[in-house]
């Protein structure tokens, strides 16, 4: 499997967010009416018919400079996906052929357990639906050997698609370039995400940036341990009693007192 | 199954209700939940339209489930929901009787304490699934993420614990003792059997003289 990963490099993004709308174009999504709410990021969050984004954000360097920050959020692809993990019925899947996290909406149930287990909390609910949504790397595309439609549509190169060696060794040189607290985001968490960034400042100056994304210990709990436990308690409570039935015998009556209460063991 | 002349009455019809719309529903939701939680098990929802059969029927029963456990437990809980101190003691200690022989068993009442604890499990660990269950069905937006995430793990903590006191009360309501599983179906026990599992109970209504005997059809029965 030759793994693809998206690179985003903060420092080249102009936050044009002609991403943000290829991705609505490619993947067919309404707009959804917003208010202003003093910022330029629209929408504020990830939403059922948004897959990805645009933060805008305004931080104070040690100068004193007041200086935007951008940086674009979208589904992880994490190689060890609680999502898929967690998926009932087998509608979110790791793509065989890249990695990347595929979604079909056909099986999706819309039991919302992927909801509460991604790391990144990514996947959104639409109650109209009764459906999950999610950024699936433009799966039509890239399986087609097409680049994603957000990578396509950037033209400041901030947005790169192609093998991870490649890629990681790109984000390095450009990290080393950037210098300071610039550092790689994403190839040390849940096994290595397939989108990937090169931040310009350190990860803890980016608002609303998951600081230690990992697979919640509950889904490992819940999948790993009380799933395969809810089948030995069953299997023992059931072969239990057969065994006592067995050894020990139903409790009757004593046949010839009828009034002496014992019980009767087959010893 | 109709009772037999002699009969005693030990359950009514409010609470044979109850006890089977808890017990149905209850069962409902474990084939359902299991039908989704393992894939081996998907096939369990092929006569209801699939996973999302499964889904919606575990959701509306769970409303079924939730109504009929507060009614069970407003029930029960003074007669079931309480131990006795010493008597419950040294039934525990005799284990009923059900595991090693035992000469005397220590006398109880209406409720013995494994059927306490059947029901204690099923009130609280009931009300666990009722509330991790409907924040699950409803999120997101009523929990914080990390506290949202713990109600799934919780949810089959309650099932592996449920099910396996399911079990038990099953077996112990049907083969395991024998004659006593009339009590859920007519309402009426044999006094032997009644006598030998709560005699103290047996002992109090004859003393109140609140006993009732079932005296037969009176075409049939002369």
């Amino acid at each position: 499997m030759t793994q693809i990963i998206k690179l985003y490099d903060d420092s080249k993004c102009t936050a044009c967010r002609g991403c943000q709308l290829a991705c609505k174009q490619w993947n067919d999504l309404k707009a959804g009416q917003t208010e202003q709410q003093g910022t330029y990021q629209n929408p504020p969050t990830l939403q059922a018919n948004t897959y990805m984004i645009i933060h805008f954000q305004d931080y104070a360097t040690s100068e004193g400079n007041v200086k935007w920050l951008f940086r674009k959020e979208a589904c992880m692809h994490c190689t060890e996906a609680a999502c898929v993990t967690v998926c009932p019925s087998g509608a979110l899947y790791y793509n065989k052929e890249l990695g990347t996290v595929g979604l079909d909406r056909e099986k999706c149930i819309g039991c919302k357990e992927c909801v509460a287990a991604c790391p990144f909390e990514v996947p959104k609910y639409d109650s109209k639906t009764s459906k999950v949504y999610k950024c699936d790397m433009c799966e039509s595309r890239i399986s087609n050997k097409l680049e994603p439609a957000c990578v396509k549509a950037c033209p400041t190169g901030a947005l790169k698609w192609g093998e991870k060696d490649k890629m990681l060794e790109l984000a390095q040189k450009r990290v080393g370039q950037l210098g300071g607290n610039a550092a790689i985001y994403g190839d040390q968490y849940v096994g290595g995400t397939h989108f990937m960034y090169v931040l310009k400042e350190g990860k803890d100056v980016y608002a609303d940036i998951h600081k230690n994304p990992k697979v919640p210990l509950s889904v490992i709990l819940w999948k790993k341990w009380l799933k395969p436990l809810s089948l030995l308690g069953a299997g023992g409570v059931i072969g239990g009693s057969l065994l006592h039935y067995i050894l020990h015998g139903p409790k009757r009556p004593d046949q010839d007192a009828g009034n002496d209460v014992k019980t009767e063991g087959r010893e | 199954m109709k009772p037999k002349k002699g009969m005693v009455k030990v359950t009514s019809l409010y609470e044979r209700v109850v006890h089977w719309v808890l017990a149905i529903s209850c069962l409902l939701l474990c084939y359902t939940g299991l039908g989704m939680m393992f894939e081996s098990l998907n096939f369990l929802g092929i006569i209801i339209g699939g996973l999302k059969g499964l889904k919606i029927v575990h959701n509306f029963t769970a409303i079924i489930f939730t109504v009929s456990l507060i009614l069970a437990i407003k029930m029960w809980w003074r007669e079931a929901g309480i131990f006795v101190f010493p008597e419950d003691i040294d039934w525990v200690l005799a284990a009923g009787g059900y595991l090693w022989h035992v000469d005397k068993v220590p006398e109880t009442g209406k409720y013995n304490p494994g059927q306490k604890a059947f029901f204690l499990v099923v009130a609280l660990f009931g009300a666990m699934m009722v509330v991790t269950g409907f924040f699950m069905w409803l999120q997101p937006g009523f929990l914080p993420m990390e506290a949202l995430r713990w109600m799934y793990p919780l949810h089959v903590f309650g099932f592996v614990v449920i099910f396996a006191f399911f079990f038990i009360h099953l077996y112990l309501g049907t083969i395991g003792n024998p004659g006593s599983v009339q009590a859920m179906i007519s309402g009426y026990m044999e006094k032997p059997v009644l006598k030998m599992l709560h005699p103290k109970w047996l002992k109090e209504m004859e003393h109140e003289g609140t006993l009732v005997v079932y005296k037969g059809e009176d075409k049939k029965k002369a």
